[in-house]
């Protein structure tokens, strides 16, 4: 019966992400941006093309490296004018921003997440420093766009480390043991921002971004979880979500103030709480077992008075 | 109404105007709510400018009850430039938002340094104040704001407050067209028009040329009065428009005919769904605008990419 289950959450779980695949390859075709398609062709001499009237749309061919997203990520923002309608360039011009956010990443560790390191990821793309007024201010785009690329990272490590699995090229690893290696593989990928972190963790609790954020928390937890694989606990699935949930937070906020060398405390006190969690399901089980039995006991003992008395009865 | 309030002509030396219709040539625009020729319209409009320039600060603070200083502060707040950023403010006469640009990079430019001086901790006294030193010559980061305005009456009271109020370094003064910009392609990082796009006789050419002056990535910002959709603020501003300002205008100014056509030009001016389009047909980028109290005025942003 459980296996079934996990069976049919497996194919709930391919269809989801199947749907966002072609999600993404409806997506009108794009009015090319022409000033930094001009910058990336930097050899090209190539001449800027007229400007195009509103009526009249360039239907070119889709721009070079666009590839279906294969993670769904939190709800985009959407830049609308207050009429509410969306601009035909939403995906050009979103790639854009994630080409300046990715190259803002590495201004981090000095600027923190703020316009400033924005300000030079677009320098580095050749645009004008104003083009960090496209984002906010306080940098929630770019934290979000960081956790949405590590959540990314993290399934393509577990979705490798799973096809050596099948390929029958490594052991299958106990449930504790991945648990920890795949909270550990995704906090390692936070150390070279870390001294900043805490900063994007309360921008992250904003109310404005809490939408955002805790979607893409739920989602990494669940790539885990599938990854994962359906072992023998006997938690449903709210469940494990919870548990796993409050492994990853907790351990994010010891990784904060842990100064220990390679963050060493950090990894212990990960690998305590999964032994913790692991120990709960089996008293969870236990008492369930219990509790039946319990219950198994309190059933025979009123047949048992029932026919007693109907056979007090009968005589 | 308005219209038999609205004198016929401003009176002028020979050769520059007609009468409104008959005798126009050249395309039909309006000029407040008379119907002229585009020429003839430049020409109205750089009288008015140059009638007002005098009293232009006064005028604006009177007839918005000072709010045009916050709509003004909001406008910079949006922009939010940072230190080594190169402003072109178009139609920026007499400087407002010059002079708020160098405020705001002055107060950037001091939380860096702060900054940076808490992370050395450990410097001696001499070091300290060595850097100290080199940056007090680089209190603007590199950052430079051009005033452009085609009146050069409007520029004259501009460099006089300017003198007055001690901004010396970063600021220059051009003189020269919306329509047709002195500058090379790719120069500026933001683009600004105040209350001025308004003036402008060819809308379309004035954002073509933003865009052409404008770098990649660059930003295009505008502040004007625009449509307000709420009707029993309508009629409450339509109201005050037409019954207090030009009265004003006549009090403090002397000159009631350039203050109707302010608030007649106010009345004609596209509403932000429109202007948005006009801003996108000129090849910008996430456009998009807000309104500041309820619509009366808007900002406009758009960036090229």
């Amino acid at each position: 019966k459980m296996a079934a289950a996990g069976g049919l959450r497996r194919a709930g779980w391919r269809l989801w992400r199947g749907r966002a695949v072609v999600r993404c390859q409806h997506y009108p075709p794009l009015r090319a941006l022409q000033a930094s398609a001009t910058l990336r062709r930097a050899s090209d001499e190539h001449k800027k093309e007229p400007l195009a009237s509103s009526s009249q749309q360039h239907f070119d061919s889709p721009p070079a490296g666009h590839q279906p997203e294969q993670e769904p990520q939190g709800p985009r923002p959407s830049y609308t004018g207050q009429g509410g309608q969306e601009s035909e360039d939403y995906e050009s011009e979103e790639q854009l921003q994630h080409r300046i956010l990715t190259a803002a990443l590495e201004f981090v560790p000095e600027h923190g997440w703020t316009a400033e390191a924005i300000a030079e990821g677009a320098k580095t793309l050749g645009l004008s420093v104003a083009a960090a007024g496209m984002f906010h201010s306080d940098g929630s785009e770019l934290i979000l766009h960081f956790v949405s690329e590590c959540n990314a990272k993290l399934s393509e490590l577990l979705e490798k480390e799973q096809k050596l699995v099948q390929l029958g090229e490594a052991e299958k690893k106990p449930i504790d043991e991945f648990l920890r290696d795949a909270v550990e593989a995704r906090l390692r990928m936070l150390i070279p921002y870390i001294e900043k972190w805490p900063q994007a963790l309360s921008v992250l609790l904003l109310p404005r971004n809490i939408p955002s954020s805790l979607n893409l928390l739920t989602s990494m937890i669940d790539d885990i979880w599938h990854y994962a694989g359906d072992q023998s606990t006997d938690f449903n699935w709210y469940t494990r979500r919870a548990v796993l949930t409050g492994i990853y937070n907790t351990t994010e906020l010891v990784m904060m103030q842990d100064s220990s060398p390679g963050f060493e405390d950090t990894w212990r006190f990960l690998g305590n709480r999964v032994a913790d969690a692991m120990t709960m399901s089996n008293t969870a089980s236990q008492v369930q077992s219990t509790g039946e039995a319990v219950v198994q006991g309190l059933m025979g003992a009123a047949v048992t008075v029932s026919n007693a008395e109907t056979s007090r009865a009968v005589r | 109404r308005c219209r038999c309030r609205c004198p016929a002509l401003l009176s002028r030396p020979a050769g520059a105007l007609r009468a409104g219709r008959g005798l126009a040539t050249g395309p039909e625009m309006h000029f407040g709510f008379q119907t002229v020729t585009e020429d003839e319209r430049r020409e109205k409009i750089y009288q008015v400018f140059e009638s007002v320039a005098k009293k232009y600060d006064v005028m604006n603070d009177s007839m918005t009850l000072g709010i045009h200083r916050v709509w003004k502060d909001i406008f910079m707040h949006k922009m939010n430039p940072c230190p080594g950023t190169l402003l072109l403010d178009v139609a920026g006469g007499t400087g407002d938002i010059a002079f708020r640009f160098i405020n705001y990079i002055r107060s950037i430019r001091e939380r860096q340094l702060q900054r940076k001086l808490k992370h050395h901790q450990n410097l001696s006294w001499q070091e300290i104040f060595e850097s100290y030193q080199k940056d007090k010559f680089n209190s603007l980061g590199d950052s430079q704001v051009v005033v452009c305005d085609i009146n050069r009456e409007m520029l004259k009271v501009g460099k006089q407050k300017a003198q007055h109020l001690g901004y010396s370094e970063g600021l220059s003064w051009v003189l020269g067209n919306a329509e047709e910009l002195p500058f090379d392609d790719d120069k500026f990082d933001v683009y600004t028009i105040a209350f001025g796009i308004r003036n402008v006789t060819r809308i379309d050419l004035a954002l073509q040329e933003a865009h052409r002056v404008l770098k990649p990535g660059g930003r295009f910002l505008c502040l004007e009065f625009s449509h307000v959709s709420n009707p029993l603020l309508s009629r409450l501003y339509d109201l005050y428009s037409f019954q207090v300002i030009p009265v004003l205008g006549e009090v403090i100014a002397g000159d009631w005919k350039s203050y109707q056509y302010l608030v007649e030009s106010i009345r004609r001016f596209p509403p932000q769904e429109e202007l948005k389009a006009m801003i996108e047909d000129a090849g910008f980028f996430k456009v998009d605008y807000e309104n500041l109290n309820f619509g009366i005025v808007a900002i406009h942003s758009g960036f090229k990419l």
